[in-house]
């Protein structure tokens, strides 16, 4: 139990912003939330970014939050952490509160990729791999990494190039509902199937997609209706070729089990989760890792359709990173605004009686992960 | 092919360390170890970074080595399938290009 309360929740549409900085991005998706938790005062600001110096030449950012919003002489800071950086800001949020060093914090996240030609946003990806390495130096990608996982899944268990595609499909299908997604056009398996590969088995719809995008988040210590009722992190190897059990995210499950004993409640009462599915792959592992379904088992589950909005175990309703986007510095806070709206009951893909909801935020190869459990009062 | 076992414990690993992050009280050993293995798995890259670009598409492999537990990420020339047995051919800017025996 942190006893932190979500209080407001604000996000861009996700997509290609030619005409907008990052700053206004950021600055948008702050200012909702803002007003969504009814202008509180707010005593510091954690932003979660990636790239922004590498292939943006803006830092600084928090500090843009705190001069822009007029919030005053505040301590902010940037939290990087791969992809993870989203989910790490909020962390970051919670111990400030929880520390008693802040009464309400402003967590937001930003990233912008789309202006960037595709060899320079992976070369500025290829960042989050351990690059003092042999393997780096071998050309893996970070791609490559999960196709490389995917190859070995195939071969020890019976899930097929196919299961994969559902899993994009199915977040495709729910991006459509939701209007802040960055794909909002129908696909179709033979669509899925037949696309350019990027690095086999992972073609097209298995790779989340470079976006540009912002959330952001009021969290504070007064009671309101979304309580966290448990933040965790984790970290994992950076190395594949360190990795203990190559179909294992270490971080992902130790995150996971972190999560789930501070809360106190199992996978099983989970009622609607956001994923972090970078590639359909990752989606598949983490599904198994957080203890949702069996170890080598997630692609059965996929099959019988558990994991759709409608299923037992609804995973990524907001379209996930596959289809709602995948700005990375925003990622982690996007999946809280796609889960506070399935509290409070306004969410695209609304699931009946939510009450209790997991995000999982991974990092790098594996490198971080985060998970966050919420709770409808 | 250099290999870092641990003095305490089963850990081995391509890359040095600081200590095992296994047992995380062994002193990781250098070792030669055959460069022979089979391939655990592996990815063809068909969309590189800039500074690979120029290569693709190529082969990376995961190969578990025959002599050791450790396991290295290497570059393979030509198309593999998981089992396959490779070895070492080359070392070319810190990158291990393996081959099908
Ligand atoms: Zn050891």
């Amino acid at each position: 139990m942190t006893n932190v309360y979500i209080e407001g929740i604000g996000m861009t549409k996700f997509g290609k912003f030619v005409d907008k900085s990052m700053k206004q991005l950021l600055v948008e998706a702050s200012i909702e939330a803002l007003e969504d938790a009814g202008n509180p005062k707010v005593d510091a600001v954690f932003v979660g970014n990636f790239m922004g110096g590498s292939i943006g030449n803006q830092e600084i950012l928090s500090a843009l939050v705190a001069n822009e919003l007029g919030l005053g002489y505040i301590p902010t800071a940037k939290v990087e952490g791969a992809c993870a950086s989203g989910g790490i800001a909020l962390r970051q949020g919670i111990i400030g509160i929880l520390s008693g060093e802040y009464d309400t914090v402003l967590i937001a996240g930003v990233e912008k990729m789309k202006h960037a030609s595709t060899a320079d946003v992976t070369q500025a990806i290829n960042a989050a791999m351990d690059n003092d390495s042999n393997e780096k130096q071998a050309g893996l990608t970070f791609p490559g990494f999960f196709g490389v996982l995917a190859n070995r899944y195939f071969y020890e268990t019976e899930a097929t190039k196919e299961h994969l595609a559902m899993i994009a499909l199915k977040n495709r299908e729910n991006a459509l509902n939701n209007p802040l997604a960055q794909f909002q056009k129908p696909t179709t398996m033979e669509e899925i199937m037949e696309a350019r590969i990027i690095t086999s088995p992972l073609g097209l719809f298995d790779c989340s997609p470079t976006t540009d995008g912002a959330a952001a988040l009021v969290i504070t210590r007064k009671k309101g209706a979304i309580h966290i009722r448990s933040s965790a992190q984790s970290s994992g190897p950076t190395q594949m070729q360190d990795a203990d059990d190559l179909l294992s995210l270490p971080a992902v499950r130790e995150s996971g089990r972190l999560a789930y004993e501070k809360a106190g409640v199992g996978p099983e009462d989970i009622d609607v989760v956001e994923i972090h599915d970078c590639f359909s792959m990752t989606e598949m592992l983490a599904i198994e890792e957080l203890g949702f379904f069996n170890k080598r088992e997630g692609w059965l589950a996929v099959e019988q359709g558990r994991t759709k909005a409608t299923g037992d175990k609804p995973v990524n309703t907001s379209g996930g990173l596959l289809s709602r986007g995948h700005p990375i510095g925003a990622t982690g806070v996007a999946q809280m605004y796609q889960l506070v709206q399935q509290l409070r009951g306004t969410a695209p893909n609304q699931v009946e009686h939510a009450r209790l909801a997991l995000a999982q935020n991974l990092g790098g190869t594996g490198s971080y992960s985060t998970v966050h459990i919420l709770e409808r009062l | 092919m250099k290999v870092y076992q641990c003095d305490q414990c089963e850990y081995a690993s391509v890359s040095n360390k600081y200590r095992c992050p296994s047992c995380r009280t062994g002193q990781l050993q250098e070792q030669d170890v055959s460069s022979k293995g089979s391939v655990y798995s592996y990815t063809n890259i068909h969309i590189a970074p800039a500074e690979f670009a120029h290569l693709a598409p190529y082969t990376v492999a995961l190969i578990q080595l025959d002599e050791s537990k450790a396991k290295v990420t290497a570059r393979t020339d030509g198309n593999v399938e998981i089992g396959d047995v490779a070895e070492l051919d080359y070392v070319e800017d810190g990158a291990y290009i393996y081959r099908k025996c």
